[in-house]
């Protein structure tokens, strides 16, 4: 199929989704008060957007998800490198940190609220510690992904630890190593939201959790909304660097 | 030798340059030409390697010279060592035992202005053009974009591919990849190249195509080259001599001296002194 082709069906649906959601609750086919109108939520949506009281939440969340991914991958990527690298490094720690990547991270919440409390870096802390495990297992897959054949070829050119380093592992690293941003992401603001909604004075996840206790549905939705579109043109932005190395990945 | 000015009038002088001056086309064997020295001379070579707490004799007593500016294959069964005689010939790997000289020195680490080295596997770098990737080895020695740019478009023009010097490598075929990586060995020039199975991973006709190319490229830069190949047929048709190891522990079996005439074309390999070389030296490792 075309890219025109597809393009044009993708448009097509999502306008099709967009038109039911529109006509559903308007015709009575859904509660309105449970599922408002598009109109409605959209026009709701511009609203907040003009109060500042939005972009102060808004804010809170986003400066709290840029500093916990500051923090969490830089510091996954070199714990996942300077593991993977060490043999008794990797005996050691690699199944401690699988293990822990299977513990779902929310349960630890009302402990770190206990010991952090609830502003501002108990939700970054909360954001690194639900992100970096994601960020240091991607990062055991990037570094497993250099060629020991393309080690071999730099030796064979004298090459220092160093040279090995940035010409050899970094670029050989980089897709999986978006990868890893992109999924860090996820898991950063997915934390981030959660610790907002479980307990917070301020920030999307907090409003969220009022709105949704005031059956405030039109507000809700449009909050919700707004995050997907953030949410959807990170993702995007990364997938896009990211294409431009598939080229070359095989 | 004559230096070829830079702006070649025919198809052979467009080969020469400044990084590879072209060397007269011999139509026989280089007998004519003064021996220069000798460019590989191994003596009492040892190989112990240990294998989960086991000591396994790799190599025994290997001892041999390559006068300069020759061809030479080593041939043998799998695991009779032949690779990594060719690692410690590259200085990517030191023996146990014994007395190694490349170009008269000893080569304690990997030099590729002395010894070129050539994979099975290409490996070229991905993210990089052809052009890059032959630059490589330069780039990591510091030399300035503009000297590099140029030896790289000349070695690549050495193995024919000089329009693709944009091309990624996963829009070349394996013929292609091996053929840059072959640029790549010589871009800085070294007298020695140094070839682990090259064409082992190339279908039989781009293999064949490609002996013939590797001897072009020979023939124009009288490279001293070593070439480890499990393809006898191959061995005799492209080198001068044939070391013959055996199994392991892999020790010299003979020293064949193929004396067929050069340039050599495919229908040598149908001659009957083709044969009787193969099969005397397939009776050798067989046994």
């Amino acid at each position: 199929m075309s890219r025109v082709r597809a393009l044009s069906a993708y448009l097509a649906v999502a306008a099709a989704l967009l038109l039911l959601w529109e006509a559903a609750p308007s015709a009575g086919w859904v509660d309105p008060r449970l599922l408002p109108p598009a109109s409605a939520v959209l026009a709701t949506l511009w609203e907040m957007m003009m109060t500042a009281v939005f972009w102060r939440h808004v804010g809170q969340t986003l400066a709290e998800t840029a500093t916990a991914f500051a923090i969490a991958v830089p510091l996954g990527v070199v714990v996942g490198i300077l593991v993977a690298e060490s043999k008794f490094a990797s005996a050691t720690f690699k199944p401690l940190i699988f293990f822990v990547f299977s513990i779902p991270k929310s349960i630890f919440l009302p402990v770190f609220i206990l010991v952090l409390g609830i502003a501002f870096w108990q939700k970054v802390a909360f954001g690194v510690f639900s992100t970096i495990f994601i960020v240091i297992m991607t990062t055991f897959a990037a570094v497993e992904s250099v060629r020991e054949d393309q080690l071999r070829v730099a030796r064979s050119f004298d090459a220092s630890a160093r040279q090995k380093m940035l010409y050899v592992y970094i670029p050989a690293m980089t897709p999986i190593l978006l990868e890893a941003v992109r999924l860090a992401m996820i898991f950063n603001f997915t934390g981030i939201l959660l610790a907002e909604m479980y307990a917070s004075r301020a920030g999307i996840g907090n409003v969220i959790g009022v709105w949704g206790q005031g059956f405030q549905l039109p507000e809700l939705l449009a909050m919700v909304i707004f995050v997907s579109v953030l949410a959807i043109l990170f993702n995007e932005t990364v997938r896009y660097v990211e294409a431009k190395c598939e080229h070359w990945r095989n | 030798m004559a230096r070829t000015p830079h702006a070649p009038s025919s198809a052979r002088e467009h080969l020469a340059s400044p990084v590879f001056p072209a060397q007269p086309a011999t139509g026989g064997s280089p007998e004519g030409r003064p021996e220069a020295d000798t460019a590989i001379a191994i003596r009492d070579l040892d190989h112990v390697y240990d294998s989960n707490g086991q000591a396994t004799v790799a190599l025994k007593e290997i001892g041999f010279d390559v006068p300069a500016g020759r061809f030479v294959s080593i041939v043998g069964p799998s695991g009779c060592g032949k690779s990594s005689l060719l690692m410690m010939l590259a200085g990517l790997l030191q023996p146990s035992r014994g007395e190694i000289l490349v170009a008269g020195a000893p080569i304690p680490r990997p030099d590729p202005a002395r010894v070129g080295v050539v994979f099975q596997d290409a490996s070229l770098f991905p993210w990089l053009s052809a052009q890059r990737n032959v630059e490589f080895p330069l780039f990591l020695r510091g030399v300035d974009k503009k000297s590099r740019r140029e030896r790289a478009r000349e070695a690549l023009a050495l193995v024919g591919l000089e329009a693709f010097a944009e091309s990624l490598p996963h829009e070349l075929s394996g013929g292609m990849k091996q053929r840059v990586s072959i640029a790549r060995g010589l871009v800085q020039d070294p007298p020695i190249l140094l070839m682990d199975e090259p064409f082992a991973a190339l279908d039989e006709q781009t293999r064949m195509v490609m002996g013939d190319e590797l001897l072009r490229i020979w023939d124009r830069t009288r490279k001293t080259i070593v070439f480890v190949t499990h393809g006898l047929s191959e061995a005799i048709y492209l080198s001068d001599k044939v070391i013959v190891l055996s199994g392991r522990p892999g020790r010299i079996l003979d020293i064949v001296s193929v004396d067929l005439p050069r340039p050599r074309n495919l229908q040598m390999m149908g001659q009957a002194r083709f044969a009787e070389m193969r099969e005397s030296i397939w009776n050798m490792i067989r046994s």
